[in-house]
């Protein structure tokens, strides 16, 4: 037990753990993550299943890795604890009563005499000092004063304030990761949608997306309606950066798309032989509508928001944006078919020039209009509390401990030959050449005293 | 005048800045580093009008490519070197630290990169930009003056080993002592904009404040490097050369955060 508590008090353990940690992220970075096995097999062929076995693939949440960390929290843990009750010590109950010789071997130290006996002495030191920030502690013994003046104590707890910081984060990502609840809800406008485990819904009334002069998307726009027993009570429209919370959960806005399937288009038949007459159709997939007193039948078989050939020269979408929307339409007249093929809004001589186009009937896609969805996730992660306060106190303690050094000065004051001999000697945690200014300014105005 | 102009001006000056500061590295004239500095100073007021100007026809932050964030990052690096100089008394460094600022002036500036100021996609619509991406980049400043002092400290270490300590200024021990000082202000910036303000950010936009990307675990191996240099000196008193070693390898991590993760591997920080 005793050597397991050496084995994780030592510094070397966490270096070592460290420069694992470190090498351990790095292949995290270098091999893609939780992909599909297929997607590993055609990657790394053989070797694949060894990855996914000693879980490479998925390194941030392996057991070596999550075993690393825990080690590493426990390392932190023991290091600052067993550190911890000495510095208490230190600094809420320190010894008094160093030696004159001891205060000699310190680096920055002064020795004096002055005028008058030791009482009056010590009453001017601990003034002197207490005008400095110092608090001051004293005691006598054997005809001799022991002073010792503290400042910035709190400088020593930097770095155990700084674990302790890691400590709270580290907490707040093991409770993020066992309790935190993550859904991508898509939302087309007008619906509600009941969030599961919590007694609310929500429903999009709106989505917005509005884009710059140059096209490019400025900002999407959910407006949101929180409903608790169908009762409306809070709206709020999110954006990117501005999500809606209630009641813990957090709705943010992640993505958007169209409801293809469901798309109307619009389709404007034309006649060859007489170019200016025009008859426009509304279809969506899937539809038929009649022309001419029925003599002409047009069917929608299938729409894709941006066409391409696949690999295997297959019509396919590459995206979910309206790129390239083209739609596949049959035509018919009096039974006879007379068209069959993709119509393209972006490229409406398509047709003409390969050919396709029936002998008197040409098609265009004018407009395709799609209901819009809205994707928004939804979180609740209860760590994030944790997460904060973890990130506040770690940069309290790293602001105390480079920016915040403690200063400790002791000072034994001694009758000799009806004088008093002052001997003083001081250490601060960092930062001693301001240090060393200031011992040198107390001496000096000590010295004037007389 | 417009950006570019004062751009081009800055270039000149940090590069007159370097010329001075290398001459005195050779010929000892106090006189001439202080002429290096002052028009190194200069630079840095016109280059803050650049951005100045960049953000008023731009209208949004600074650092939204790879051309802004490698002149905010030039900036920073001129401010936190005039930073140490002026307290640590350190002129050595300059001419260094100058060519790598040039370098990365001259970087930005190439016809790799991007230059054209695009409206902010929504992600990056949010004064978060300005905090995570200036405080980080000014940490980022201060590694950079680490690395450059660390090698000096290497050259000086191993000259100072074959002929006994000179009493040219700086010595070995200075350099070691500034390095330290610089890696002690970068650290705290790094960890509150990199990571602390990182987080804040990603938890407001994407709705997770981690999600190991691989920006992130790179920054957090960043921070991890500096903690061991931090650890290694301070708890087991490591100095000079291993520690040296350390924070040049810090500094090429950092490095690789903000340049290599974006052109080598993929993620959420796909904006510059």
């Amino acid at each position: 037990m005793k050597a397991l508590l050496r084995f994780f008090t030592s510094v070397r353990l966490a270096i070592v753990l460290l420069i694992f940690i470190i090498l351990a992220s790095m292949v995290g970075t270098l091999l893609p993550q939780g992909r599909s096995a297929e997607e590993y097999l055609t990657r790394y062929g053989q070797l694949s299943a060894l990855l996914q076995r000693i879980q490479l693939t998925n390194v941030y949440q392996s057991f070596w890795y999550i075993g690393l960390l825990c080690l590493f929290s426990l390392n932190i843990l023991i290091c600052t604890l067993t550190r911890l009750s000495p510095k208490i010590r230190r600094v809420f109950r320190p010894q008094l009563g160093s030696e004159a010789l001891s205060l000699l071997t310190l680096k920055i130290k002064d020795r004096f005499k002055l005028p008058g006996d030791v009482h009056s002495i010590q009453e001017i030191v601990k003034r002197e000092l207490r005008r400095r920030h110092y608090r001051v502690r004293g005691k006598e013994a054997a005809g001799k004063v022991f002073l010792l003046g503290q400042k910035r104590a709190l400088g020593r707890f930097g770095s155990d304030i700084v674990h302790m910081g890691i400590l709270i984060i580290l907490a707040g990502g093991i409770l993020s990761g066992l309790a935190s609840h993550r859904q991508s809800l898509t939302l087309p406008e007008g619906q509600t949608i009941p969030i599961a485990g919590a007694d609310f819904s929500v429903r999009l009334d709106k989505f917005v997306t509005e884009y710059y002069p140059n096209g490019s998307v400025k900002d999407w726009k959910s407006h949101l309606t929180v409903l608790e027993k169908g009762k409306e009570v809070r709206q709020k429209a999110i954006e990117v950066n501005h999500p809606l919370k209630h009641r813990g959960y957090l709705f943010y806005q992640s993505g958007y798309g169209w409801d293809w399937p469901r798309a109307r288009l619009e389709i404007w038949v034309r006649k060859s032989d007489q170019a200016s007459a025009i008859e426009k159709i509304f279809l969506r997939v899937g539809q038929k509508q009649s022309l001419e007193g029925g003599n002409i039948d047009v069917v929608a078989r299938r729409f894709l928001p941006d066409f391409v050939l696949d690999e295997r020269r297959q019509p396919a979408t590459r995206s979910l944006e309206p790129h390239n929307p083209a739609v596949f339409l049959e035509s018919w007249k009096n039974g006879e078919k007379v068209f069959s093929g993709w119509v393209f809004a972006k490229f409406p001589d398509f047709g003409r020039v390969h050919g396709t186009a029936a002998a008197d009937l040409s098609f265009e896609l004018k407009d395709i209009d799609a209901p819009p969805y809205s994707v928004i996730q939804m979180a609740k992660d209860p760590g994030v509390p944790l997460i904060w306060l973890g990130c506040a106190v770690l940069m309290g303690g790293l602001f105390l401990a480079f920016y915040w050094p403690s200063r400790e000065l002791r000072i034994v004051i001694e009758e000799t030959n009806g004088k008093s001999e002052l001997t003083a000697g001081g250490s601060a945690s960092k930062g001693s050449d301001a240090f060393e200014r200031e011992f040198s300014a107390i001496m000096d105005s000590l010295r004037k005293t007389r | 005048m417009s950006e570019g102009t004062f751009f081009l001006l800055t270039f000149i000056l940090y590069a007159l800045g370097a010329i001075f500061h290398l001459a005195y590295s050779f010929s000892r004239k106090e006189s001439l580093a202080r002429t290096g500095s002052s028009l190194a100073f200069g630079g840095l007021l016109l280059h803050t009008l650049a951005l100045i100007l960049r953000t008023v026809e731009s209208g949004h932050a600074p650092f939204t490519n790879m051309y802004e964030s490698l002149s905010f990052l030039a900036w920073s690096t001129v401010l936190a070197y005039l930073f140490v100089e002026r307290k640590y008394k350190l002129r050595r460094a300059g001419a260094y630290i100058f060519l790598l600022v040039i370098a990365l002036m001259a970087l930005a500036s190439s016809p790799l990169m991007p230059k054209e100021a695009t409206p902010l996609v929504p992600a990056l619509q949010s004064y978060w930009l300005w905090l995570h991406v200036s405080v980080t980049l000014l940490g980022e400043a201060f590694f950079a003056i680490a690395f450059v002092t660390s090698i000096l400290y290497l050259r000086a270490e191993s000259r100072e080993k074959k002929s006994g300590a000179s009493k040219r200024r700086p010595t070995a021990a200075e350099l070691d002592s500034v390095s330290y000082r610089a890696v002690a202000v970068g650290f705290p910036l790094f960890t509150l904009g990199g990571l602390v303000f990182g987080m804040v950010w990603a938890h407001k936009a994407w709705g997770s404040y981690w999600s190991w990307d691989p920006k992130e675990v790179w920054s957090l191996i960043t921070w991890f490097v500096f903690a061991l240099y931090l650890h290694t000196r301070i708890v087991m008193g490591w100095k000079g050369r291993r520690s040296a070693v350390i924070a040049i390898l810090g500094f090429l991590t950092a490095l690789f955060t903000y340049f290599g993760v974006n052109y080598l591997l993929s993620g959420l920080h796909s904006y510059v």
